[in-house]
């Protein structure tokens, strides 16, 4: 294999009603860093305008996916066409964001291309061969990894959100947009999907939330729980929650930050009546600045938290809603 | 149904897992593998056939594989390979994949529906699962929260951001589950018991192209933070009062 071949990134962004999601722009900020004087594409199922978007925060240009079989994700469907694409484009490295599409998709295109894979990078540096060094978190962050992928090429990873920062968009920078027609053939195919249901229709942004105001157990009932919303309206952010608030029925399952939830990293984050088990540490220990309110003094939130105040969460609540309207 | 439930040994994560001491903590099954192994047993219970679980690992893992025996798995087997700790995912799946020929012999059946966690708890991957699928040519769905048999295949429940899929696959195929509303059943005395005095079937595979693609060059503990500051005063206002101040201070708010 010669890796002079193979030169440029490959972007697949993850699109909501056409336009880029947050992670996608900081993926192109990502690639940018570790082009190596190769080319940054974009690649955008089904939307002109998603790739336009890519271009304007940095892609030097984009491939629109068309074709009828894109319509809900399918990891078989969306591998094969990026594989496609790889053959022809032959690059160096394929990022994705690191979400629950991206993190499927990931594994079966590295499969598709033989190609080697990382998951979750918070960072992207290259060394003095040219390769990437991926920083993977492991042991729920608690240990860094360096890895690198230096005998294939692509180097495919999944960056997660928050990691590397997007650019300044550049109003109506140029860029080439190729339209490509792909056909993914039965035999790639392998799962069905008969049915998408949407159970939750409120939109809740964790990922790019600022500011998060999550509880625990500790906030004690449903009624309770609701009591953050007045906070997180106030310094103008999203309600976040504990596996166990989200099984008591107090919230829904879109609000959860965790292990079997979602990884953020807010600029602060307030964790109101939460222990701190290490399933939810992990999913937030990357957060800018940690707020813990927690009875019991010994609880393992305080470990992590920037300010920490031991009492009841329901009692400082009002207070520092108070206190906080005070100062805007 | 056939089962198959690839379960992962890892450093129990309820413990404080730091580089300098992740040698010494416990080892237990991968959280998200208890969940698979449930609901393996539970798709058992309903349809029928029987629940083998594998890993690839030493003679340490004997006691995991044990531990399956007693809260829902019939047959255990250990992948033994002395390198294990150095694979990759991919060397990993091409591992899984050439064994499962192996204990499909040594079972007299081939598997319908391999189950694997949707990640370990150590690195998080969540890789795995879905090369395994690609090394035996069949189909995957990640972050499975339930699984019925449907004609030629199974039907499973995808849980998304937004709510859920319903996704048919032929079978056999590989499922990697999620954690469902339901918690994996503890053992009782006897099953621990005859878990206890089971065998562990081995096997062994030797695979010519077992290569990792990706290399850990270094591990190392992220910058510390600084020490937080924890805040105790005689009344709950003060308290927050106080930590308000500092808050607005470190420009936050």
């Amino acid at each position: 294999m010669d890796f002079a071949e193979y030169k440029d990134i490959l972007v697949v962004l993850e699109l909501d009603e056409g336009k880029p999601v947050n992670v996608s722009l900081e993926n192109i900020a990502a690639a940018k860093a570790v082009a190596n004087g190769g080319k940054v594409i974009a690649v955008a199922v089904a939307s002109e305008e998603g790739a336009k978007v890519a271009i304007e925060y940095g892609a030097d240009s984009a491939i629109v996916i068309e074709g009828d079989q894109f319509g809900t994700y399918n990891g078989d469907v969306l591998a094969d066409a990026v594989a496609q694409i790889a053959a022809e484009v032959k690059p160096a490295a394929i990022f994705t964001g690191a979400t629950a599409t991206g993190k499927d998709l990931v594994p079966r295109v590295a499969a598709k291309l033989a190609a080697g894979a990382v998951a979750d990078a918070t960072g992207v540096k290259l060394d003095d061969a040219g390769n990437i060094v991926f920083t993977v978190p492991a042991y729920a962050g608690n240990v860094l990894t360096d890895v690198v992928i230096d005998t294939v090429r692509p180097q495919i990873a999944s960056i997660r959100g928050g990691s590397v920062p997007k650019a300044e968009p550049e109003a109506g920078k140029a860029g080439e947009i190729v339209k490509k027609g792909i056909t993914v053939a039965d035999d790639q195919i392998r799962i069905k999907i008969k049915e998408t249901v949407k159970e939750i229709t409120e939109s809740v942004n964790l990922e790019e939330a600022e500011v998060i105001v999550a509880g625990g157990r500790g906030m004690g009932s449903a009624e309770n729980f609701m009591k953050l919303q007045e906070l997180a309206d106030l310094m103008g952010g999203v309600i976040g929650c504990t596996r166990p608030a989200m099984e008591s029925g107090w919230i829904s399952r879109a609000h959860q930050v965790g292990q079997s939830g979602k990884i953020v990293a807010p600029k602060l984050y307030f964790a109101f009546g939460i222990s701190g088990a290490t399933q939810h540490v992990s999913g937030m220990i990357g957060s800018g600045y940690i707020v813990a309110i927690n009875k019991d003094e010994d609880a393992p939130i305080f470990d992590v938290a920037d300010v920490g105040i031991v009492g009841n969460a329901l009692d400082v609540l009002p207070i520092m809603i108070e206190e906080i309207k005070k100062l805007k | 149904m056939e089962i198959l439930v690839c379960i992962k040994q890892v450093p129990d994560d309820s413990e404080d897992i730091r580089l300098d001491n992740v040698d010494k903590v416990t080892r237990v099954v991968n959280a998200f593998d208890t969940y698979a192994l449930e609901m393996a047993a539970r798709c058992k219970e309903a349809n029928g056939g029987s629940v083998t679980v594998a890993t690839i690992g030493d003679d340490s893992a004997v006691t995991e594989l044990k531990s399956c025996l007693a809260v829902g798995a019939q047959k255990a087997f250990l992948i033994k390979d002395p390198a294990f700790a150095e694979y990759d995912s991919v060397a990993k799946a091409k591992i899984l994949a050439a064994a499962i020929g192996k204990i499909e012999e040594a079972n007299g059946a081939k598997f319908d529906i391999i189950f694997c966690g949707k990640e370990a708890t150590d690195f998080a991957k969540g890789m795995v699962g879905i090369q395994l699928a690609s090394e035996l040519g069949v189909g995957v769905t990640t972050d499975v929260v339930a699984v019925d048999p449907v004609d030629g295949g199974v039907s499973v429940k995808q849980e998304t951001e937004t709510g859920y899929n319903v996704i048919e696959m032929a079978t056999p195929c590989v499922v990697t589950i999620q954690k469902p509303d339901y918690d994996p059943r503890y053992p009782t005395i006897k099953s621990k018991m005859a878990a206890r005095k089971a065998t562990i079937n081995e096997v062994e595979v030797a695979v010519d192209d077992a290569g990792s693609l990706t290399k850990v060059l270094k591990l190392y503990e992220p910058p510390k933070k600084q020490a937080g500051i924890k805040i105790q005063e005689e009344t709950v206002a003060d308290s927050t009062i106080r930590a308000v101040a500092i808050m607005a201070e470190a420009k936050v708010l």
